[in-house]
């Protein structure tokens, strides 16, 4: 059976995004977002007020490998 | 070295062929030929070519020869031919991205990757089959046809760098670009049982190459060796004004680096995930090499795997959402133009809420942070199979047959994709081959701008053994 949450994010696309669901393979795509959410969920608490995207960068230079 | 024979010529590293060509042993044009006569010969089966640019590559050959007996300088590539996946735009040259959107696509720019490659001496010779849009782990394309894998036609390449994976193996040419967004260098590299780099995120200029998801996708080699892929690294990386997220990292001559000494490095094998539904054959031959890169001096300590839940739940985010933007024109207007599986995989992309998808953005730092803490802390690398399991066929991954094969599909990049997220250098090397013929690879990642260290184990490693000195046989 079809989560319910298909036909509405179907709908909440069309609406934002101007997208329609292009076959029944997209609209399955669309049931196993379930899993996904579950996933993210076990994740959710791990976001920090200062947590920001150029951190990665910072990171990269940060934990270069010494100078040999 | 004697001077190789033509019959020979193919078989050669790219190293080897661009130093016989340096001596005068060879001359670019008959370096050409013989790629030429291996891809008239093989390619109907393979279908690794998209566009062969045939009498521009020899022009271009002799005037090379040419200017090698007037002793003009030339550089570290000169004389030796390529072919790169149809996603890095040469202006006024037809570029598909795989795609029936783009069948036509008629970029005005030459990406920098493939400037710096012409200013090397390297001899361009067309583009490469791939993913459609490089947005699937096979290699399965419905516009120009799926690529078989040469050593066995049956079997995938792997993706999404299929036609460089299949081309390099099957000596059509002696290097190929490919691009890697959750594995689309390594797997192909480690399917088709060639050697494959992705480096550090930032490293390699993504000016005028075809986006997927901009946060992920990395330029780099395919090719025979771990000192072909040190060469070509450095010919190619480094900073670019017209790429802003390019590193100001110096770049080293990757080459200097391959000492064949591993004493004083460490390994770390991270004993869960990368091993999680793992089958026997590739066990056995991960574990053979850790013994051989053991024998050149390395310890190998084993440690159980940080937990990537995070890592892989914010990659799903970044690569659908990016891919779901840069592709939404296309998506309202022309969505039946597109393979069935990727529609339906852009279309969920839009339904991710836009807090998510900068959460996944702001933790990649941190996650980056936890990983090298938990498994680069007193290890210089990382070792994992780059598959998991053995190669799998065409049919059984092919998910616009049948919806089914999904998770085999998905399951493909498994090994790869968490390197991507957090930005970290990775080769894989070829280390054997399963029971039914296909090729097993070892991938080794390490900390941010430790390409050295890779190229150096994966070039130690390929000291001791042949596995990527073997080539299909390809019949007629």
């Amino acid at each position: 059976m079809e989560p319910e949450l298909v036909v509405p994010t179907m709908e909440a696309i069309r609406r934002w995004s101007g997208v329609a669901v292009p076959n029944a393979a997209a609209r399955q795509g669309l049931a196993d977002m379930v899993g996904i959410i579950a996933e993210v969920e076990k994740v959710r608490a791990a976001m920090v007020f200062e947590d920001e995207p150029s951190s990665f960068e910072a990171a990269l230079r940060d934990l270069k490998e010494p100078a040999r | 070295m004697n001077a190789p024979v033509a019959s020979d010529l193919a078989e050669l590293s790219l190293t080897e062929a661009a130093d016989a060509f340096a001596r005068g042993e060879v001359k670019a044009e008959a370096l050409v030929r013989a790629c030429l006569a291996r891809i008239d010969a093989h390619d109907s089966k393979i279908n690794a070519v998209i566009r062969l640019d045939r009498e521009a590559a020899l022009e271009t050959a002799v005037a090379m020869d040419k200017a090698r007996a007037a002793g003009v300088r030339l550089g570290p590539l000169a004389g030796v031919p390529m072919m790169h996946k149809d996603m890095y735009y040469r202006a006024g040259k037809v570029s598909t991205c795989g795609s029936k959107i783009r069948r036509d696509f008629v970029p005005e720019v030459t990406a920098t990757v493939l400037q710096r490659l012409d200013a090397s001496g390297a001899i361009d010779m067309g583009t490469l089959n791939m993913a459609e849009f490089a947005q699937n782990p096979t290699g399965h394309n419905a516009h120009f046809g799926d690529c078989h894998n040469p050593w066995s036609l049956a079997y995938c390449t792997g993706g999404s760098s299929s036609g460089s994976g299949a081309g390099v193996a099957a000596r059509f040419f002696y290097a190929a670009l490919g691009s890697d967004t959750g594995g689309s260098i390594r797997l192909p590299a480690t399917i088709c049982g060639v050697t494959g780099l992705k480096g550090t995120q930032t490293r390699v200029s993504r000016h005028g190459v075809m986006p997927l998801s901009f946060s992920c996708d990395n330029v780099g080699p395919l090719v025979r060796t771990a000192r072909d892929a040190a060469r070509f690294f450095t010919a190619t990386a480094g900073q670019d004004p017209k790429d802003p997220t390019s590193s100001d990292e110096p770049v080293p001559d990757y080459e200097e680096a391959l000492t064949g000494d591993l004493r004083g490095l460490s390994i770390a094998v991270c004993e869960t995930y990368f091993f999680d539904g793992a089958d026997a054959p590739v066990v056995a031959a991960f574990e053979a090499a850790l013994e051989t890169l053991k024998a050149r001096g390395a310890r190998i300590s084993r440690i159980a795997a940080p937990s990537l839940a995070a890592v892989n739940a914010y990659t799903a985010i970044i690569s659908r959402v990016e891919g779901a933007a840069i592709h939404a024109n296309w998506m309202r207007e022309h969505a039946a133009d597109y393979a069935v599986h990727l529609s339906a995989r852009l279309f969920g992309g839009y339904a991710f809420p836009a807090h998510y998808y900068v959460e996944a953005l702001s933790r990649r730092g941190p996650l980056l942070r936890q990983f090298v803490a938990e498994a680069l802390t007193g290890h210089d690398l990382v070792a994992t199979p780059t598959l998991r399991t053995r190669v799998p066929s065409l049919a059984e991954t092919d998910v616009d047959a049948d919806p089914a094969n999904w998770s085999r599909f998905m399951a493909v990049s498994a090994n790869t994709r968490p390197f991507n997220y957090l930005g970290l250098p990775a080769i894989s090397v070829p280390c054997g081959f399963d029971d039914r013929g296909l090729p097993i690879g070892l991938q080794l990642a390490g900390r941010p701008f430790a390409e050295p260290t890779a190229l150096r184990a994966a070039d130690a490693y390929q000291r001791e053994t042949d596995w990527h000195r073997r080539s299909p046989a390809l019949a007629g």
